[in-house]
C-alpha cells in the first residue's frame, strides 16, 4: 500500500471508497475542488453507493494506491455535506469533457482529463489535458498505444496547460455561483478575446459578457461579428446594453442597430443618454451607400481665432481616443468646416499662435449624402488618415476614418464572393 | 388588441418565418439523398401505392426527433456532438463518431454512387462526372462560405420538386392512391416488414440529427425564435415527405402495373424509359443527380466537422488548413475514399447501400437515447426539457426504432 502524490482525474473516477476499516463505502463519482485559490483544491468527493449518492468533506480522505488500483481511504468520520457551497465545481461534471479558454494560447480547448497532486496541504489540480494520449487514456488504450509506438521510437503528442493558464467558462445552467468568474479572461488582448468569444456557444457569450464591466464590455463587443454582436446585445438586461453601447463609438453602434429589429432598436435607444442616442439616430437616417452611414461623430473642432495654448488645454481635458487626436478641424461660429489643422503643427507651434495661422490652407471634406465610394478616392489620393464630413450647408457631421473605409471595402468584398 | 395591430402582427409574424427559415427545409430536403431515393423507388416499384401510409409513420418520427434537435440547439447553442461528449462521455461518443464516420463514408459512397448512375442516363460516363463533381464538391466546400452554400441549398431543395413532374408524368390513378392510404393492405411477411423498416429508417438517418442542430446554431436562432423554428421543421419534414411520396407514385405507376424490378434510383431512372418516356427517365434522373450532390456537398464536411467537435479538434470551413488540418485531412479522406471506390469498375453498389443501412441502423437508437437523455436534463436545457408529452412520444419512436432497426440488422445480416 502505498501514498500516491499525482495521478489523472480518469484512473480515480470509478474507484471505491473505503472506510478506516476497510469496508467499501460506494464509488468516486466526482469531486468537488475550490477554485477561489491559484489551484483549485479538492474539498469533498461526491460517492455512489447503489442508487444514492451522498456528497463527504476530503478532510480525513487519503488516496492509496492498492494492487495498482486507487483507493480512497477515510481516516475517521467521513461528514456528509448538504447544500450547494459557493466557489466550487465539479470536476466530471463542470470540468471534464468542457470547453475552457487557454489563455496563453488564446483558444478554446476541450479537456480530456486532469492532472492532480497530493502535498501536504492537501489535494490540487494542476493541470488540464487537452492532448490526444488524454483521451485514449479515457477509451482505455493509452497504454498500449503508448508500448505499440514505442516499437517504432515515437511518442504520443501530449498536451497539458497548466490550471494558472486555463479559465473555465462553460457552466450551461447548472447553477454555479463563483465570486470572480472568468477574471484570467481579462488579461487577454481585447481583440483576442473576442476571437475566442466568436466560438463559444450561446450561453457562454451572454455568461462572458455579464461578467465584464461596461468599458470592457463595449471594447470586445466592438471587436465582434455583427451576428454575435446583436445575439450579445440581445441577451443583456435592456440597461446594461445601453450603458455598454453608450460607451462605444455612434458609427459602431449605428451599424448594429441597422440589422437589428427596429421595436428593439428603438427601447435601447431611449435607454441610452440623450447625448448618444441623437447621434446615433442621426447616422440611422442615412442610406446604407451614403458617407453619413460610415463616419463617427466624435471629431474634435477648434474655432480658428484660439491660441495653440487654448488648444492643447481643450485637448488636455477632452482627452480624445487615439483615433480623432491627430486630425483637429477649424469650423465657424455655426459649425461650418473652415479647414484641417494637425496636431503636428499645434505640438511644433508657440502657444501664443493664433489656430488660424497654422491650419491648411487647402481644406478637403465629403458631403454626409455623397455615395460611400468616392470616399476611397480622395482618401488615396490625399494621402490621409482621415476626411471630414460636412452637410449641404457645410456644418460640419463628422468625420471618416481610414479603419471605417478598410471596413466597408472588406465587407463588401465579402459580398461578392 | 385591434384589428390594425393584429394584421401588422401577423405580416411580422410571416417576415420573421421567412428569416429563420432554412434548417429545417434544407435538412428535409438532404434527407432524400440517394439512399432515400433508391429505398422510395425500390418500394414503389415493388409494391405500388401499398406502402404510401408507412410515409405518415416516418413524418411523425422525423417531425419529433427533429423538433428536439432544434431546440437543443437553440437553447444550449451547442452541437449535438458537443453536447453527447460533454453529457455522456468520451467512450460513447467514441462508440458513437466511428459508426458515424463508417456509415457516412458508405453513405457518400452511395450518393457518387448517385452522381454516377444519374449522369449516365445522360450519356456520360462516371469516369467524367464522378471526379469532377468530387473536385467541385471539395472546392466549393473549402474555398465557399455557409451563407452561399445555403442559398445554393435552398434552391437545391425547390430542384427536388421534379419528382412531382415524372411522378405526373407516369399519369397515377389517384383513386388507387387514396384507397391504399386510407386502407392499406398491410403484409406480414418477412419482406415487406423490412420494406417497411427502410422506408422510415431512410427518413431519419443518424447524420440527420448532427446537421439539423448545427444549421440551426449557424444561423444563430435564440429562444424567442423557437416557435418558428418548429414551424420550419414542420415545413421541412413536410417537404421530405411530399418528395417522397411522388417518387413511390412515380414508379408505382410506371415499373409497378408493368412488373419491372429494380435494384437502385438509376435503375428506375433507366426503366422509366421505356414506360414513361425519354423525358421522364431524364427528370427522374435530374432530380438523382441534384440530391447526390447535394448530399454529396452536405455529407462528408458535416461528418469531418462533427468527429472533430467531439474529440476537441479545431473545426470549421471559416478556419484555415494550418489551424484545422485534422478537419480538412479528413474531409478530403472521405471525398477520396468515396469517389475513389465508386470508380473501381464493377464495384458491389447494393452492398454497399446494404452495409450503409445496417450501420445506421444500429446508430440511429444509440444516437437517439443520448438526445433523449440530454434533453431532459435540467442543467443542460434549463426551463426547455421535453414535456412529458413529447417524452411520451419520443421514447415511443424510440422503442419502435429500435425493434425496426434490431429486425433490419438481424435480416440483413442473416
Amino acid at each position: 500500500m502505498i501514498e500516491t502524490t499525482t495521478f489523472y482525474f480518469s484512473r480515480v473516477l470509478g474507484r471505491k471508497v473505503i472506510s478506516q476499516t476497510g469496508e467499501v463505502i460506494g464509488k468516486l463519482q466526482d469531486i468537488l475542488v475550490n477554485v477561489q485559490f491559484q489551484k483549485p483544491q479538492v474539498v469533498a468527493i461526491k460517492i455512489k453507493s447503489g442508487n444514492k449518492s451522498k456528497i463527504v468533506d476530503f478532510n480525513n480522505f487519503k488516496i492509496l494506491k492498492v494492487d495498482r488500483q486507487y483507493v480512497f481511504k477515510c481516516y475517521g468520520t467521513c461528514n456528509i455535506l448538504e447544500g450547494v457551497m459557493e466557489n466550487t465545481l465539479y470536476l466530471k461534471n463542470n470540468v471534464l469533457d468542457r470547453q475552457l479558454v487557454d489563455i496563453d494560447g488564446r483558444k478554446l480547448v476541450r479537456v480530456n482529463d486532469l492532472r492532480l497532486a497530493m502535498l501536504a496541504s492537501g489535494t490540487f489540480v494542476l493541470a488540464v489535458d487537452v492532448g490526444f494520449e488524454g483521451l485514449l487514456r479515457r477509451l482505455g488504450v493509452a497504454k498500449p498505444v503508448k508500448l505499440l509506438l514505442d516499437i517504432f521510437k515515437t511518442t504520443l503528442p501530449n498536451k497539458m496547460i497548466l490550471w494558472d493558464e486555463v479559465e473555465t467558462v462553460d457552466f450551461g445552467h447548472a447553477g454555479i455561483k463563483l465570486s470572480s468568474p472568468f477574471s484570467k479572461l481579462s488579461t487577454l488582448h481585447v481583440s483576442d478575446l473576442a476571437d475566442i468569444i466568436e466560438d463559444m456557444d450561446a450561453k457562454m457569450q451572454t455568461d462572458i459578457f455579464a461578467s465584464l464591466d461596461e468599458e470592457k464590455a463595449a471594447d470586445v463587443l466592438e471587436e465582434l461579428e455583427t451576428d454575435t454582436q446583436i445575439h450579445v446585445i440581445e441577451s443583456m438586461p435592456i440597461e446594461k446594453a445601453a450603458d455598454v453601447l453608450e460607451k462605444m463609438p455612434a458609427d459602431e453602434v449605428a451599424d448594429i442597430f441597422d440589422e437589428m429589429e427596429e421595436e428593439k432598436v428603438e427601447k435601447l435607444l431611449s435607454e441610452m443618454d440623450s447625448e448618444a442616442s441623437e447621434d446615433i439616430r442621426e447616422l440611422l437616417k442615412y442610406e446604407d451607400n451614403e458617407i453619413g452611414s460610415l463616419m463617427t461623430t466624435d471629431f474634435i473642432s477648434f474655432s480658428k481665432n484660439m491660441t495653440v495654448e487654448a488648444a492643447i488645454n481643450e485637448l488636455r481635458s477632452l482627452k480624445p481616443e487615439s483615433d480623432t487626436i491627430y486630425y483637429l478641424y477649424i469650423v465657424d461660429e455655426k459649425d461650418r468646416f473652415i479647414a484641417t489643422v494637425s496636431l503636428r503643427d499645434i505640438i511644433i507651434s508657440q502657444p501664443e499662435t493664433k489656430l488660424s495661422e497654422i491650419m491648411s490652407d487647402k481644406s478637403i471634406y465629403v458631403t454626409d449624402t455623397d455615395n460611400v465610394n468616392s470616399i476611397t478616392e480622395i482618401i488615396s489620393k490625399y494621402n490621409l488618415l482621415a476626411v471630414p464630413v460636412v452637410d449641404k450647408d457645410k456644418v460640419m457631421r463628422g468625420m471618416i476614418i481610414i479603419d471605417d473605409i478598410v471596413y466597408n471595402l472588406l465587407r463588401s468584398s465579402r459580398r461578392r464572393i | 388588441m385591434d384589428a390594425v395591430v393584429k394584421k401588422k402582427s401577423i405580416w411580422r409574424n410571416i417576415i420573421l418565418f421567412l428569416a429563420i427559415l432554412g434548417p429545417g427545409i434544407i435538412t428535409g430536403s438532404v434527407d432524400n439523398d440517394v439512399g432515400g431515393i433508391t429505398t422510395y423507388s425500390v418500394a414503389g416499384a415493388e409494391y405500388g401505392y401499398n406502402l404510401l401510409w408507412t410515409l405518415i409513420p416516418a413524418f411523425i418520427v422525423l417531425f419529433v426527433t427533429q423538433e428536439m434537435n432544434a431546440r437543443m440547439g437553440i437553447v444550449t447553442g451547442k452541437g449535438l456532438a458537443d453536447l453527447i461528449r460533454e453529457n455522456m462521455g468520451v467512450k460513447v461518443t467514441f462508440f458513437i463518431f466511428i459508426f458515424l464516420l463508417g456509415a457516412d463514408i458508405l453513405n457518400t459512397m452511395t450518393e457518387f454512387s448517385g452522381v454516377a448512375g444519374s449522369m449516365e442516363i445522360f450519356h456520360v460516363s462516371k469516369y467524367i462526372s464522378v471526379p469532377l463533381v468530387a473536385i467541385g464538391v471539395w472546392i466549393m466546400v473549402v474555398k465557399g462560405s455557409y451563407r452561399i452554400a445555403e442559398k445554393i441549398f435552398l434552391f437545391f431543395s425547390l430542384c427536388l420538386l421534379v419528382y412531382i413532374v415524372a411522378a405526373l408524368m407516369g399519369h397515377p390513378d389517384w383513386k388507387d392512391i387514396g384507397k391504399s392510404m386510407m386502407k392499406p393492405e398491410v403484409e406480414t411477411n418477412f419482406t415487406y416488414i423490412s420494406m417497411v423498416i427502410g422506408v422510415i429508417g431512410t427518413t431519419i438517418a443518424p447524420w440527420m440529427q448532427f446537421y439539423m442542430q448545427s444549421a440551426v446554431i449557424e444561423k444563430k436562432l435564440q429562444i424567442k425564435d423557437l416557435k418558428f423554428s418548429v414551424l420550419d421543421v414542420l415545413v421541412g419534414c413536410i417537404c421530405t415527405v411530399v418528395v417522397a411520396f411522388f417518387i413511390i407514385i412515380a414508379c408505382a405507376s410506371t415499373l409497378h402495373t408493368n412488373g419491372t424490378h429494380i435494384n437502385d434510383a438509376s435503375d428506375a431512372a433507366a426503366a422509366l424509359e421505356p414506360l414513361a418516356g425519354v423525358l421522364a427517365a431524364q427528370v427522374f434522373a435530374f432530380g438523382l443527380f441534384i440530391a447526390s450532390i447535394f448530399a454529396s456537398v452536405i455529407l462528408p464536411v458535416a461528418t469531418a466537422f462533427y468527429v472533430c467537435e467531439a474529440f476537441g479538434f479545431e473545426a470549421g470551413i471559416d478556419k484555415k488548413w494550418n489551424e484545422a488540418p485534422q478537419f480538412y485531412w479528413l474531409y478530403t479522406a472521405i471525398i477520396i475514399i468515396s469517389a475513389g471506390i465508386i470508380l473501381i469498375p464493377n464495384v458491389p453498389l447494393i452492398q454497399i447501400s446494404l452495409w450503409s443501412q445496417r450501420i445506421n441502423g444500429i446508430l440511429l437508437p444509440v444516437v437517439l437515447i443520448c438526445m433523449i437523455i440530454i434533453v431532459n436534463k435540467k442543467e443542460v436545457m434549463g426551463n426547455y426539457v421535453n414535456k412529458p408529452i413529447s417524452n411520451i412520444i419520443s421514447w415511443i419512436t424510440i422503442v419502435i426504432l429500435l425493434a425496426l432497426s434490431a429486425t433490419l440488422v438481424i435480416s440483413l445480416f442473416q
